[in-house]
């Protein structure tokens, strides 16, 4: 057999080896999960406030579910679901809703819309950041096109605004924890709260109509340390 | 009256009166267990041997025994302690079982363990009947002995546990030896050794190490241990559930087979465990030997049905006519829930469990069946049911009058019950309790 088609056999087999899996659907048990994250992980239009799951990076949703576990972060719908879960089913659910089509609901969830200057405040905040308050551009590590990182960063775009006003706030006050160094922890500290509002407001507006995935690991390097994920080493 | 007068009146009145508190307070604290709870064996030298066999006996008595479960908060250090209780007398919070000597059990001789355990008197005083001493004063000498050993083995574990928010007189630790004067009546029945054939030993996994009855029967007032009703189901304080009876009514449908996977695995053809049971299980009967799972499911499936279920919890005074149920719980039914539960609620054997005689459709109390519906849930993951079918919540779904007429429908149709939940009722049973 030559080597090509040994390799066609070999790709064959896995396909099919994953289409026996997706036979013994995973789907079909996490239909708690589709109630508010949609039948594809693709988030609810209407919802206001429960983000999309299809196409986020495995690491950062398993980070997630277990942190709803372990109380590193507070939803008591989500603990109530995976309070008594083990590592090896919130392996798998990560991975199931990973590897599902990276596309979000046409986005913008009825929020109010911004002034022009608003809008402009949130664009340069989340291209530019805001070197006064050293605060980095959303981009830096999440992507130029906002689609995230893999094996940690999760996309922005296409979130309820009302999801993402609630995770700064936890953030600054410590209920939602990232793994240390936790880098959200630091950024929400140093955004004035009115910017909070401008930047998810104008995120929530931004579908991921063409399924851009998260950018392939390494392929570029954030600036904040985030948990164990890589970054650039600060300047000596 | 003079002086004189007065005393006599004293004498002949007041004096017997005095006599007789005194005499009742006398046989009361005799009757509580007199002097030897509060002589604590701090001195004691007797040491415990220690081998590979013995740590891990303990190991599976502390799972079995549901010690981690209570002193371990949510994310934290096993055994650490810290966990809130809530009771109608306010909060307490579980203590350090880690041999740390700050607020550990590192300076405390194995004998003072086993009588801490058994009697619920510790070196800090009289230890409040959340800690089921009542149940562990049955256990074995020498399972106190491999449970000491184990829990000595963890590592230390510094930490800093909220001081209990208690009102007054619960607050006022002494009160206790009232209460036990009360409502605590030691029984001493512990043995050596535990006991070994399979109907001993199933009694003695559910009634002392694993003290089911301090959900499974309902307390008196001021948090007393009633007197009947061993494992008659009750509601359980601050955390929104109801623990069904053990008897023959709720468990006959389960086979031995079926209740020892339930026990096991969280899950069996009969139905998963949820709420708080759920709890129990993944952090603690998941261990379960396949023969104590057997003898616990055994030792169960003997309890006689008892004669009056409990007074069921009052729902609400009869309700005006224009609030009473206008929906219809078949339709309900039909939409949400007969694709997976089946159209006459047979279920599907190994994925969705029957609804038909389910022991949430029959319980006494229907707040299970409805914080089922309401939140939905994913059954623990185990060996035996590693990737669990999950069912969804349905407060967004459906109004609270559609809940309450389905469940209303399930109870009287499948489970015998007169049923008449009101929306109300279902909106007085919203919210989730997470520590």
């Amino acid at each position: 057999m030559s080597k090509s088609l040994h390799a066609i056999v070999v790709a064959g087999l896995l396909l099919f080896a994953s289409a026996a899996n997706a036979g013994d659907a995973l789907d079909e048990r996490l239909a708690a999960c589709a109630a508010c994250h949609g039948a594809h992980g693709e988030g609810v239009s209407g919802s206001e406030y429960v983000p999309h799951l299809a196409g986020k990076p495995a690491g950062y949703l398993f980070e997630q579910l277990q942190g709803f576990r372990e109380g590193r972060r507070v939803n008591a719908q989500m603990t109530w679901l995976v309070q008594f879960a083990d590592d090896a089913y919130l392996h798998e659910i990560a991975d199931y809703y990973a590897a599902l089509p990276a596309r979000t609901r046409a986005a913008d969830t009825g929020a109010a819309e911004l002034t022009a200057a608003r809008r402009a405040t949130a664009e340069q905040l989340v291209q530019h950041g805001d070197p006064a308050r050293t605060l980095p551009a959303c981009s830096e590590c999440h992507g130029s096109n906002l689609a995230g990182l893999e094996p940690g960063v999760p996309a922005l775009v296409g979130l309820p605004a009302e999801y993402v006003i609630a995770q700064f706030g936890n953030w600054r006050d410590g209920i939602r924890k990232g793994a240390a160094p936790d880098c959200m922890h630091e950024v929400a500290t140093r955004i004035a709260p009115e910017d909070i509002r401008a930047i998810a407001v104008w995120l929530s507006q931004q579908s991921n109509a063409d399924a851009q995935r998260p950018a392939a690991a390494g392929s570029f390097t954030p600036p904040l340390a985030c948990g164990s994920l890589p970054h650039a080493e600060p300047a000596p | 009256m003079s002086a004189r007068q007065g005393l006599r009146l004293f004498g002949l009145l007041l004096l017997p009166l005095l006599f007789g508190v005194l005499a009742v307070g006398g046989v009361l604290f005799l009757r509580q267990g007199g002097f030897a709870p509060y002589r604590i064996p701090r001195d004691s030298q007797r040491t415990v041997a220690v081998d590979p066999a013995i740590l891990a006996r303990g190991e599976y008595l502390a799972h079995v025994g549901n010690c981690a479960a209570c002193h371990t908060t949510r994310g934290g250090v096993a055994f650490a302690g810290g966990r809130a209780f809530k009771t109608d007398a306010g909060t307490l919070y579980s203590t350090n079982l880690t041999p740390t000597r700050d607020r550990g059990i590192g300076d405390w001789s194995a004998d003072e363990f086993a009588h801490a355990m058994r009697n619920g008197v510790s070196r800090d005083g009289v230890l409040y009947p959340v800690f089921p001493y009542a149940h562990f004063a049955g256990l074995a000498d020498a399972d106190l002995d491999a449970l000491y050993a184990y829990l000595h083995s963890l590592p230390a574990t510094a930490s800093t546990i909220p001081a209990n928010r208690l009102d007054f007189p619960a607050n006022w630790r002494p009160i206790l030896i009232g209460w036990r004067m009360l409502y605590y009546r030691p029984v001493a029945s512990a043995p050596a050794t535990p006991p070994t054939a399979p109907d001993e030993r199933g009694r003695y996994l559910v009634d002392a190490l694993g003290h089911c009855a301090m959900c499974h029967s309902a307390r008196g007032p001021r948090g007393s241990l009633p007197a009947e009703g061993y494992l008659a189901g009750g509601s359980i304080p601050g955390v929104g559930w109801y623990a069904p009876p053990l008897d023959r009514r709720q468990l006959d449908r389960y086979s031995v087979a079926q209740l020892a996977d339930y026990l096991r695995y969280g899950t069996s053809d009969q139905g998963s465990a949820y709420g708080p049971m759920a709890e129990v299980i993944y952090d603690g009967l998941r261990v379960l030997s396949a023969d104590d799972a057997v003898a616990m499911a055994g030792y169960l499936k003997t309890i006689a049905e008892h004669a009056q279920p409990p007074a069921q919890p009052a729902s609400t005074e009869a309700p005006p006519a224009d609030t009473v149920v206008a929906v219809d719980g078949r339709a309900v039914y039909k939409r949400a829930c007969a694709d997976c539960h089946g159209a006459d609620g047979e279920g599907k054997p190994g994925v969705y469990p029957p609804l038909r005689g389910a022991v949430a459709i029959t319980a006494p109390d229907p707040l299970n069946a409805v914080r089922m519906v309401l939140y939905g849930g994913l059954p623990i993951t185990s060996q035996g049911n590693p990737r669990p079918h999950s069912m969804p919540p349905f407060v967004q779904h459906l109004s609270s009058a559609e809940i309450a007429a389905v469940v209303n429908l399930l109870r009287h149709d499948w489970g015998g019950r007169p049923s008449d939940l009101r929306a109300a009722d279902i909106e007085a049973m919203h919210g989730i309790e997470i520590d």
